[in-house]
């Protein structure tokens, strides 16, 4: 069955980005129809379906100005950001904050820790002498943005993925979407789109071979990066891959966000430290590569020095929010974090790609908007803002919200597709092809195939012969077993447009880091064969997009120009195989976070190991 | 590769989710709520693992669960 449907704006995944968008562009005009499309349930969807622990990166005066964020994003991109975007994110960041406060209904010094002043109790993490990271006890967090999001009375279609935006002259015109539970097609004509589908981080493969053992939400395979791709965006910083030391095998944050501010800290097991902070930037990475590399592994988060009272506090957080099974897979592998070797890290076993954690995505400005009228991005799908996490999401999806209400408020009713009917029939039947086959490949096996080549291939020290490889490999399964897979059912079919985004997402990692001859950004972008920065490469972003004759096209454009003079540089020095990667971060003397955490231990005293169940009221017997 | 095989499970197979009959009351909400579309009903109306080897082992369908029926037993076997 086909539905049409008309709309002002569309939101692309209601993850918390898309959420705020929603919510936000209900203020600007309550008139406006906007509809809400998510491949999985908007109060449980996304990398915050359980809750997040902390804003990893925010500017809240007095104790963090906008121009901190902009210092931080300055260095740890080294050079390769907008600086606009990064200033517009810090400015808003107190309303967005505020604004969480509201929805989740808590007040202030109960989600957010606030110090004697009633000031946001903000942590050292970060390689600059600044105070950014927000703890945040918001494992209800998604469930209060849908319930939120419901109240703006937005027509909302879950588990309708979208597999295709489409444009007319250049301009976004509509959507196309399917539900997975009952096969309805929604054609969804729209003046504009907000993409806010998360990070490509179901791409390279974990040892453990678990397909949906994956450090971001699994839906998140790539399908934004994708579709705006094929709808004609620029994306930034494909070579700037994401790498992330994680709890071996269940692939959860270690938590080193958690736990470094507040005194845990990576060794081996022979007490060697391997950073000076804590932040997962490129030369923190790079010190982590290399002791894997010199046989010095495996790496542990070290807890065991701290006081009885921290680690409960720690395991309230680790087990009650974001990944709430830590606690369950501790107990399994007998660990405790009262032992020096309790947490068992490893690092790179998931190559991918990630606005918030690295600096991928779709190329937007300081309005969220790209090079295609009517397609504004933010979140993890976003490479306008870098390493910005959940704060940046959700004050970007905030901000493209309005800025989208604006757009589609002034412009004109969207083209009208001609030949509508014949054109959905003829996507549709595309689309379940693999429906109607027998005895071809199962999605699983096509699906671990293209990880297992992405991340044997493109897992840094890159060289062009590898990246070269993982392109052909792209294109040999895009040929050869795509036009076989055969899917059993719609949540199977879903797969194997998964498996398109997979390899499109891949294609252009390979291509971006072969466009860029140099090295950047620690391991992130380390190509063995050129393993120094070069100055031509300083401020300039290696822009992707689909050529005129259908292939990738990469090319090269300078940032805009910098408004703030900071260091675009971080301190360690460019790789050689040697653990001594040079001069560390120096920490000021203001660099030293509290001993004690007075806001969590209220908490757990009050609550135990127990989390609130405050959108989903329990029923008793 | 046998781990790479079938994509619906039965409600008899391998699972890490325990779901009480005796509590459970058939209201949907799990099914409902799985990011992941696992959870589908079964022959008798009672959540199940459909498709098992998606879960991302998130907790959330035994957060939500009013009538506290489902208990994640384990993580996925790979990664336990």
């Amino acid at each position: 069955m086909y539905h049409v449907k008309q709309a002002d704006i569309v939101i692309i995944g209601s993850g918390a980005a898309g959420t705020m968008a929603a919510i936000y562009a209900h203020r600007v005009d309550p008139k406006l129809k906007v509809v809400v499309l998510d491949k999985s349930k908007m109060d449980s969807s996304g990398a915050a379906g359980r809750g997040m622990d902390a804003l990893n990166t925010v500017a809240l005066p007095p104790n963090s100005q906008p121009e901190d964020v902009v210092e931080l994003l300055t260095k740890v991109t080294e050079g390769v950001l907008d600086q606009r975007v990064a200033h517009r994110f810090g400015e808003i960041c107190p309303r967005m904050v505020a604004d969480l406060e509201q929805i989740i209904g808590r007040g202030k010094g109960d989600l957010f820790p606030v110090d004697e002043n009633g000031n946001y109790r903000l942590m050292y993490l970060h390689p600059i002498n600044k105070p950014l990271l927000l703890p945040m006890d918001g494992e209800e967090m998604k469930r209060a943005l849908a319930h939120a999001v419901r109240q703006t009375g937005a027509e909302i279609l879950e588990r309708t993925p979208a597999l295709r935006i489409v444009t007319e002259d250049g301009k976004v015109c509509g959507v196309l979407a399917m539900n997975i539970r009952t096969g309805h097609y929604y054609y969804i004509k729209t003046k504009a789109v907000c993409l806010t589908t998360g990070a490509a981080g179901r791409m390279g493969l974990a040892s453990s071979g678990y397909l949906a053992g994956t450090y971001e939400f699994p839906g998140c395979s790539g399908d934004g990066y994708a579709m705006a791709y094929e709808a004609g965006a620029e994306l930034v910083n494909m070579e700037c891959f994401q790498a992330n030391t994680l709890l071996k095998d269940h692939q959860g944050p270690s938590c080193g966000y958690v736990a470094a501010p507040r005194g845990a800290y990576t060794i081996n097991p022979w007490d060697q430290r391997t950073w000076s902070h804590g932040y997962s930037s490129g030369d923190s990475k790079m010190g982590v590569w290399k002791r894997f590399a010199e046989g010095k592994g495996p790496l542990y988060l070290k807890m065991d020095h701290l006081p009885e009272e921290m680690i409960q506090i720690i395991e309230k957080i680790q087990w009650g929010n974001e990944r709430t099974s830590r606690g369950l897979f501790h107990k399994g592998r007998r660990q405790d974090y009262r032992q020096a070797d309790a947490v068992e890290l490893a690092f790179a076993e998931e190559i991918g790609v990630c606005g918030g954690h690295s600096s991928s995505g779709v190329l937007s400005d300081v309005k969220g908007a790209t090079n295609l009228p009517g397609l504004y991005v933010a979140g993890d799908v976003d490479g306008g803002l870098p390493q910005s996490y959940l704060g940046g999401a959700l004050a970007m999806g905030g901000l493209i919200g309005e800025e989208a209400a604006h757009f589609a408020g002034g412009a004109m009713e969207p083209p009208q597709r001609g030949g509508l009917k014949a054109w959905l029939r003829k996507e549709a039947e595309a689309f379940e092809e693999p429906l109607r086959r027998e005895g071809g490949l199962p999605t699983s096996l096509v699906e671990y195939k293209a990880r297992v080549r992405v991340q044997y291939y493109l897992k840094p020290p890159k060289n062009p012969v590898f990246m070269q490889k993982a392109a052909w490999w792209m294109e040999r399964i895009r040929q050869e077993d795509l036009p076989r897979v055969q899917a059993v059912d719609l949540h199977d079919l879903l797969k194997v447009q998964e498996i398109k985004s997979i390899l499109t997402v891949g294609e252009m990692m390979a291509r971006s880091s072969l466009f860029r001859d140099e090295s950047r950004w620690g391991y992130q972008h380390w190509r063995a064969d050129l393993p120094a920065k070069k100055t031509e490469w300083e401020r300039a972003w290696v822009v992707i997009k689909k050529g005129a004759d259908g292939g990738m096209e990469a090319s090269k454009r300078l940032v805009p120009e910098y408004q703030w003079d900071y260091p675009t540089a971080m301190e360690y020095a460019y790789p050689e195989l040697k653990f001594d990667t040079g001069p560390m971060f120096q920490k000021g003397p203001e660099w030293k976070n509290p001993s004690g955490d007075p806001w969590m231990k209220r908490h757990l005293d009050a609550q135990g190991m127990d989390t609130p169940r405050r959108f989903m009221p329990k029923e008793e017997d | 590769m046998s781990f790479i095989n079938g994509v619906r499970y039965g409600e008899k197979d391998y699972s890490w989710l325990d779901f009480d009959h005796g509590r459970c009351v058939r209201c949907g909400v799990c099914v409902d709520m799985c990011p992941m579309d696992v959870l589908h009903f079964g022959e008798h109306g009672y959540p199940y693992m459909r498709y098992r080897d998606d879960c991302w082992y998130c907790d959330v369908c035994t957060f939500v669960c009013p009538r506290q029926a489902i208990t994640l037993t384990d993580v996925p076997y790979l990664i336990r």
